[in-house]
């Protein structure tokens, strides 16, 4: 394929597309030529060099950034947007999520604009009154005032799954802060077509003002230089850790601020119990095969490696692999909203699963790269390339003691799924010591039942163990005479 | 006319003239070639447990076309396919089940009793008559290459042959004091090929002057990424390691830090010693390139004798960083206007020595096959770009059909400037990667590559 397609940089509600001597190329994914343009020319559409011009924010009540953001939510549905359309049929090409899986992330949409649900985000997590105006603490510090403002963003998005373009989008108006995406060659136009999508709706709403998106070549350091300065910018958002920050990091100095949301490695927890009974084996698999399939195996929340509660015996491990054949099984009655089966193989992945193959003694392997598969490990271990699991399939590592698990765990530990609920009581508080940031039901035996469970979260949930929206402001204070405020008070009380 | 080579016994073709095995007609070279990968494979197929099980799942009887070995060619993982914990465990005898089903050798048989490093059971497998080396990649993981003393002899004759025809002199009998700016002795592969044969080319061991006169153990290279784990953990103590090993690592990670001076100082004194005399200069390109630049800048050439040799090695490591005309500087400040390269795996035999005309030929004995991105095989014709597999038909204690992870442009036609037939694979080879790939992809799922302290100082270009 040979096409080309034009990416505009948005810059405060304005629309900069290539033209005459203002245009670069770049190869995305797919085969597909994307072009843009310089965003070296427009370094000062991008960044915004005085704070102070976040006062038009400021000034916005919370209320109306909800109102718009949930006006924007209804323009957001894929039947009727056709820079939504474009956007999606790009990231089809890029192939990283199957048709009905892509369809449903992009139907998810709107609901991530659901007034009330960005109300209860904002207010959960940093207080709408706190970003509407200056808070007085309790008595007797009454005299001191605490307010949250916004700052200056930069976000570098994962593109995997392009929800993130949205949540950057929705966290950086709530926090009432300018924000700067960096989009990820694997999705170079989702921010894009939402940032469009609220310009047409008002390209003077001060939200609209304060989002700027565009695509350059990490490791531009001509871009980067200008960019990444206290001057400019206030807080840094890098998804990908440090593949993403590893060119910016030189230019990092303190002033700036850098959330780091690193790659993370997921994994799910079995009890013996789910061995004993052909039923709640198939329970467990089910369980599994939604937490390792959901978005085809390729967010960090995906379970990769699952450790059995087993002994190493041939008689245990011909347990284990009954459940890895009923996880294979599984995965082929998921529904495609949730997964299917892969668009291709993935070869170096298969030639790992090959060469292990050729050797009875350590693994037992199963499937292949195509419709899903497993390995069974025939010892406490996981394969050495467990980093390139993907493609749905799972390493089943037989544990005689599943406490013993903690040693495998780390910051890099983001999801956990557990089955059955009894095994919870003993993992969870060594897990929380052991890095490990959100454990999971499995249970329940019905895919979309258990993928639904799994994601339901009351607004404003810790994100990879911290809380980014909270992180993302400016926490001001205002200290003032202690008498003025015994004044203020008198008043109040008048 | 041509001379005969038996199909039968490509370890004998070793013993002629590497000129004369490039004079082959190419019909008459290609038939001589499926042959003896026919021959070979029938042999080995029930002989080694892994390529039965192989040639078993994909099917492969006979081979009745050359490409018909391409399903049955060992992915370079496969020669490192075992559980990294047995290696940290010291399972002597796990380890040594796994080898065992690489080779055609019983490896049963061997007494592992008192072993505790895995130097010592190198040294056990060569006891038994094994030639087992190592190289360890990207990851750290040692990659053992389960050869015997089997294929001993039409291993030197190559590499003498080889070594003459890009340096012009006759190792048997013209023996040439050597510098090598690395460690010496151990089973790294390019370090044992020092031993068994760099050492006689030069005339014995006090002419051949290695930088340092020890090695990095394979403990070390094999563990140092579990041992800055555990060290990263304050846990060392718990790897059960002998406390020799550890002050060893402490050695090795401060000699790696001055490596770079001590390799500057070690020059200059060879330089000024054998001033006037012919001599032999092998290394890493981008060691020979290091010295170099840094006697450059001093204003310092070399001055040896005429008739002195330049030889490049390490694969093509260097060559990505390099100014364009590195290799014109190292010449000039040798004073040695020819540089011998060569190119190969030390999974096969017959690596390929660079022609006059900048080309890699390829003995009759190294088969070359390219594969496209889904694994079939190209056309042998003109000029095609793929993945590298070769097809070593001489060993008789392992398999020698290997998938490697370059990417070569080999021009096929007995066409090259230098006057030598057969396929020859252009300068420029790259790692096979998929093509497919935006700039920079980012996506939140991933483990997070450890740093590794050990790895970067000290085995950078071992």
């Amino acid at each position: 394929m040979s096409n080309v397609i034009d990416i505009p940089i948005i810059a405060r509600g304005r629309i900069i597309l290539p033209g005459e001597g203002d245009a670069v190329e770049y190869k995305g994914r797919g085969g597909a030529t994307f072009r843009s343009a310089d965003p070296h020319k427009h370094i000062h559409d991008l960044v915004l060099g005085n704070p102070v011009l976040l006062g038009d924010l400021r000034d916005t009540p919370t209320r109306d950034i909800v109102d718009f953001l949930a006006e924007a939510g209804k323009r957001l549905r894929l039947e009727d947007n056709v820079h939504l359309q474009e956007s999606f049929a790009l990231a089809l090409q890029a192939g990283g999520l199957a048709e009905p899986i892509l369809r449903g992330v992009y139907d998810d949409l709107p609901r991530m604009f659901d007034p009330n649900g960005l109300t209860a985000l904002v207010d959960s997590t940093i207080g709408i009154a706190y970003l509407d105006g200056w808070v007085p603490a309790k008595e007797p510090h009454a005299n001191v005032s605490l307010r949250a403002v916004g700052t200056r963003q930069l976000h570098i998005t994962a593109g995997n799954v392009p929800v993130v373009a949205a949540l950057t989008i929705v966290r950086a108006a709530l926090t009432k802060s300018d924000v700067l995406i960096k989009s990820p060659s694997n999705d170079p136009l989702t921010a894009n077509a939402i940032a469009r999508t609220l310009i047409e709706l008002d390209a003077e709403h001060p939200v609209t003002r304060h989002i700027a998106v565009a695509y350059w070549k990490g490791g531009d350091e001509a871009m980067e230089s200008q960019i990444v300065r206290p001057s400019r910018i206030d807080k840094i958002t890098a998804w990908g850790g440090m593949s993403s920050v590893q060119h910016i990091q030189k230019f990092l100095s303190p002033g700036i601020d850098l959330t780091a949301l690193n790659p993370k490695y997921s994994m799910s927890m079995i009890g013996k119990e789910a061995l004993e009974s052909e039923q709640v084996m198939e329970e467990a698999a089910t369980g599994i095969a939604v937490i390792s399939g959901f978005y085809n195996q390729t967010a960090c929340a995906n379970t990769r490696i699952v450790y059995v509660e087993s002994e190493t015996d041939d008689e245990s491990l011909e347990r284990v692999i009954a459940l890895g054949r009923k996880i294979l099984a599984a995965y082929q009655k998921l529904p495609p909203v949730i997964s299917t089966p892969a668009a291709a193989r993935n070869k170096e992945l298969d030639a790992e699963l090959d060469a292990i193959a050729l050797d009875e003694d350590f693994y037992h392997v199963e499937g292949d790269t195509l419709n899903g598969g497993f390995v069974v490990s025939r010892f406490s271990d996981r394969i050495d390339f467990y980093g390139q699991l993907n493609n749905r399939v799972v390493n089943l590592v037989p544990m005689p003691n599943i406490l013993d698990v903690a040693q495998w765990c780390d910051d890099s530990t983001q999801t956990v799924g557990v089955y059955p609920e009894s095994l919870r009581g003993r993992v969870l508080d060594t897990l929380s010591l052991a890095g490990v940031q959100r454990i999971v039901p499995l249970k329940g035996g019905d895919p979309m039942h258990i993928f639904e469970d799994m994601h339901r979260l009351p607004p404003g949930m810790p994100h990879d163990g911290i809380e980014p929206m909270r992180r993302s402001v400016r926490w001001v204070i205002d200290h003032r005479p202690a008498e003025e405020a015994a004044v203020r008070l008198s008043v109040a009380a008048e | 006319m041509s001379i005969s080579l038996p199909a039968d016994n490509p370890a004998a073709w070793t013993y002629r003239r590497f000129e004369d095995l490039v004079s082959i007609p190419r019909e008459e070279r290609e038939t001589l070639q499926l042959e003896a990968v026919r021959i070979n494979f029938a042999r080995m197929r029930g002989r080694i447990p892994a390529l039965k099980k192989l040639a078993e799942r994909q099917g492969v009887e006979t081979i009745d076309r050359i490409e018909d070995i391409l399903p049955v060619c060992f992915d370079h993982r496969v020669l490192k396919n075992y559980p990294l914990q047995i290696i940290e465990n010291r399972d002597f005898p796990k380890l040594t089940q796994w080898l065992d089903k690489l080779t055609a050798h019983d490896l049963t048989r061997i007494d592992l009793t008192g072993l505790t490093t895995i130097e010592e059971w190198l040294g056990r497998l060569e006891a038994f008559g094994m030639l087992v080396t190592y190289s360890s990649g990207t990851t750290g993981k040692l990659s053992f290459v389960p050869r015997s003393y089997d294929e001993y002899g039409p291993w030197k004759f190559h590499f003498f042959n080889v070594n003459r025809v890009c340096s012009g002199v006759d190792a048997y009998v013209t023996k040439l004091p050597t510098f090598f700016p690395g460690y010496r002795g151990g089973y790294q592969t390019m370090l044992k090929m020092m031993s068994l044969f760099n050492v006689e080319m030069a005339g014995g061991d006090e002419n051949y002057h290695t930088l340092y006169d020890t090695h990095i153990p394979a403990d070390l290279m094999a563990l140092s990424g579990r041992m800055q784990s555990a060290e990263d953990k304050g846990e060392i103590g718990r790897l059960g390691l002998d406390p020799a090993l550890l002050e060893q690592r402490k050695t090795m990670l401060e000699q790696g830090r001055r490596r770079d001076q001590d390799m500057e100082m070690w020059f200059a004194r060879l330089i000024q010693e054998f001033k006037g005399r012919r001599v032999k200069i092998g290394g890493t390109f981008s060691d020979l390139y290091r010295v170099a630049r840094s006697g450059l800048d001093k204003g310092l050439r070399c001055e040896f004798a005429p008739g002195s040799i330049l030889m490049g090695g390490g694969g093509m490591k260097g060559y990505k960083d390099a100014p364009d005309d590195w290799e014109d500087q190292v010449k000039y400040f040798f004073g040695i206007n020819k540089m011998g390269n060569q190119y190969g795996f030390s999974e096969c035999i017959g690596n390929a020595p660079m022609c006059e005309a900048g080309f890699f030929h390829f003995p009759p004995y190294s088969v070359p096959i390219l594969m496209d991105q889904d694994g079939k095989a190209m056309p042998r014709e003109g000029v095609q770009t793929g993945r590298l597999v070769l097809v070593d038909p001489i060993p008789t204690s392992y398999w020698g059909g290997f998938t490697s992870g370059d990417e070569v442009t080999m021009h096929w036609e007995d066409d090259c400037d230098c006057g030598w037939k057969g396929p020859h694979a252009a300068k420029t080879i790259r790692r096979f990667a998929e093509k497919e790939g935006g700039d920079d992809k980012i996506t939140c799922a991933g483990s997070q590559q450890a740093y590794n302290e050990f790895m970067e100082f000290v085995a950078g270009d071992a």
